[in-house]
């Protein structure tokens, strides 16, 4: 028995009997529902909950940027083998083919007893149902100077594509020949696990080509690469020896913008002309500050059958906010797969009706190791009822048995495929 | 508490309790399509919603509803009926047929979630 739903039906019975609408839940025509963030999980909750609604749920998401700009392929840009365009989409058919109301605003606040959200421009909305898809925020006070290397300009993260993207692409572009190119990366969990191997790959692949003296080290924290170990290493080995250096247990505690000097742990400083450092990260700002980032107060726990919040009722988070069942990668692959599974739940909720008691999701990352070549990990995610968390099932999912230029096709494949399902 | 009427059906489509050995396409098709039944004289419109949802698990690279990018090098599904899509998922879950990622995937799902998703995605 579902008992949050049970009672939800109960005092939405005893409400409505004893004429207190105040107690009924909303249904699903009647209720609004306030999305917030574009991203890979806000976008195609939005999306699916207009869709799975037969278009009959009320949808707003609230989201500041004009454009949809994607993570995955956007180290191709830093790379510069395609451009921030080639990784852009609109939001116009979120509103114009499906109904949903796109407003373009950043939220300032929530409050889950009111059930309102505060707009940065002034407005407040209220909500029956909250879908919070706010990403990661980075944690530069983890690194001793790094907000002021920052500030000055002298360090990026691009861990969020956008204008960082382009930036860093330019930073690589005006580096000497002879340069060193550091990525450091954090203890995991991070946003996208292959991403800064991925990002290594393009680099040492630009200056291979261009900059042949050059090198890129990479700084990881971690005791060895996170995702898909086998596959970079080999890629490394037999496409970038000489240029691609991998460092494990490299944790940087210290940037020193004037000398673009890295400090570490352990190990003696390293000097660089472009540093591209990402600090640990954790829920975005607007999960921390609202209070609902209950998971050593960095990630935000939710029931895995409806993606709620344990901190606040009707408050679902989506994507790399939550804290993560086990194997279960921080991606805009899974983000999309949360957003289904919650839009499901909110409509079930909406309507009285039991929750899906069998979830399930998937995961697939593909990671490009040049300009065409493609290694892939992927995974599958069922629900388990007894312990109320998904795992991956044993004997699916797996890696790429080596880098092709079929997967290279496929990815693009995939890459056009999830816009067109989380937005178009 | 005892007045409230819940709504109750039977979710056996989308559980996890796979038919072991039945793996032959019309034992499985017979199955499901007599659980299939049952469950649509309980709550149709939830079961529906949890079947299209399962189906959407596959979206992300075959489009949603079943209706991808054409003319992106990512195999387009939308020719193949029921019948078709359920042989090539049993078939890439069986090891029979190979791919470079969905005898990977079709392996993480049970033979009666197989069947839920080719009867949605499935050209009518």
């Amino acid at each position: 028995m579902n008992r949050r739903l049970f009672l939800g039906q109960s005092s939405a019975l005893f409400g409505a009997a004893l004429g207190m609408p105040g107690l009924a839940r909303a249904s699903l025509n009647k209720a609004q529902i306030v999305v917030v963030g574009g991203g890979y999980g806000g976008a195609t909750a939005a999306k699916y909950l207009r869709l799975l609604s037969n278009n009959t749920a009320n949808v707003t998401l609230i989201e500041p940027n004009a454009q949809f700009i994607s993570c995955p392929m956007s180290n191709l840009v830093i790379g510069g083998s395609k451009t921030l365009a080639d990784v852009t989409v609109s939001y116009d058919a979120l509103q114009k083919k499906h109904g949903v109301k796109v407003v373009k605003d950043s939220v300032a606040s929530f409050n889950a007893e009111k059930k309102t959200v505060q707009l940065a421009s002034g407005q407040t909305l209220a909500y029956d149902k909250l879908v919070v898809s706010p990403g990661i925020s980075l944690m530069l006070d983890s690194i001793e100077g790094l907000a002021q290397a920052n500030q000055a300009g002298v360090t990026l993260q691009a861990w969020k594509a956008g204008d960082e993207t382009v930036a860093l692409h330019k930073q690589l572009a005006s580096m000497k020949d002879g340069g060193v190119f550091a990525i450091s990366i954090p203890l995991a969990p991070y946003r996208c696990p292959p991403g800064p191997y991925e990002r290594a790959c393009q680099v040492a692949n630009y200056l291979k080509k261009n900059k042949p003296k050059s090198k890129v080290i990479v700084l990881d924290a971690n005791p060895d690469v996170i995702s898909k170990p086998g596959l970079f290493k080999k890629v490394w080995a037999e496409q970038y020896a000489g240029i691609l250096e991998y460092r494990p247990q490299f944790n940087v505690t210290a940037v020193d913008a004037k000398t673009k000097t890295l400090k570490f742990d352990v190990q003696d400083d390293l000097k660089a002309d472009v540093l591209n450092v990402l600090p640990a990260m954790r829920a975005g700002d607007l999960a921390v500050q609202g209070g609902i980032a209950n998971a050593n107060k960095r990630w935000v726990q939710v029931d895995f059958k409806t993606f709620e919040s344990t901190a606040a009722k009707d408050v679902h988070v989506l994507g790399d906010s939550i804290q993560v069942a086990p194997l279960m990668p921080k991606s805009g692959h899974m983000a999309n797969q949360h957003a289904k599974v919650a839009a499901a739940a909110i409509i079930a909720q909406l309507n009285g009706w039991e929750i899906n008691p069998a979830p399930v999701l998937t995961n697939t990352c593909y990671s490009f190791v040049n300009d065409t070549q493609v290694v892939h990990v992927a995974s599958v995610h069922q629900y388990d009822a007894a312990e109320k968390t998904f795992k991956t099932v044993a004997g699916s999912g797996g890696v790429s048995t080596g880098p092709t230029d079929l997967e290279g096709v496929y990815a693009w494949g995939w890459a056009r495929n999830i816009w067109a399902d989380s937005l178009g | 508490m005892k007045t409230i009427n819940r709504q109750r059906f039977d979710f056996s489509t989308l559980g996890r309790s796979v038919a072991r050995g039945a793996t032959a396409l019309a034992v499985v098709l017979a199955a499901a399509g007599a659980a299939h039944a049952q469950a649509q004289a309980q709550n149709p419109d939830a079961l529906k919603l949890y079947q299209r949802g399962l189906a959407a698990t596959c979206a992300n690279c075959h489009g949603t509803d079943g209706q991808g990018v054409v003319g992106t090098g990512m195999p387009v599904i939308n020719h193949l009926n029921s019948a078709e899509i359920l042989k090539k998922m049993l078939d890439y879950k069986s090891g029979a047929l190979t791919g470079t990622i969905m005898h990977q995937l079709a392996k993480g799902y049970t033979d009666e979630q197989l069947q839920t998703i080719a009867s949605v995605l499935g050209k009518k």
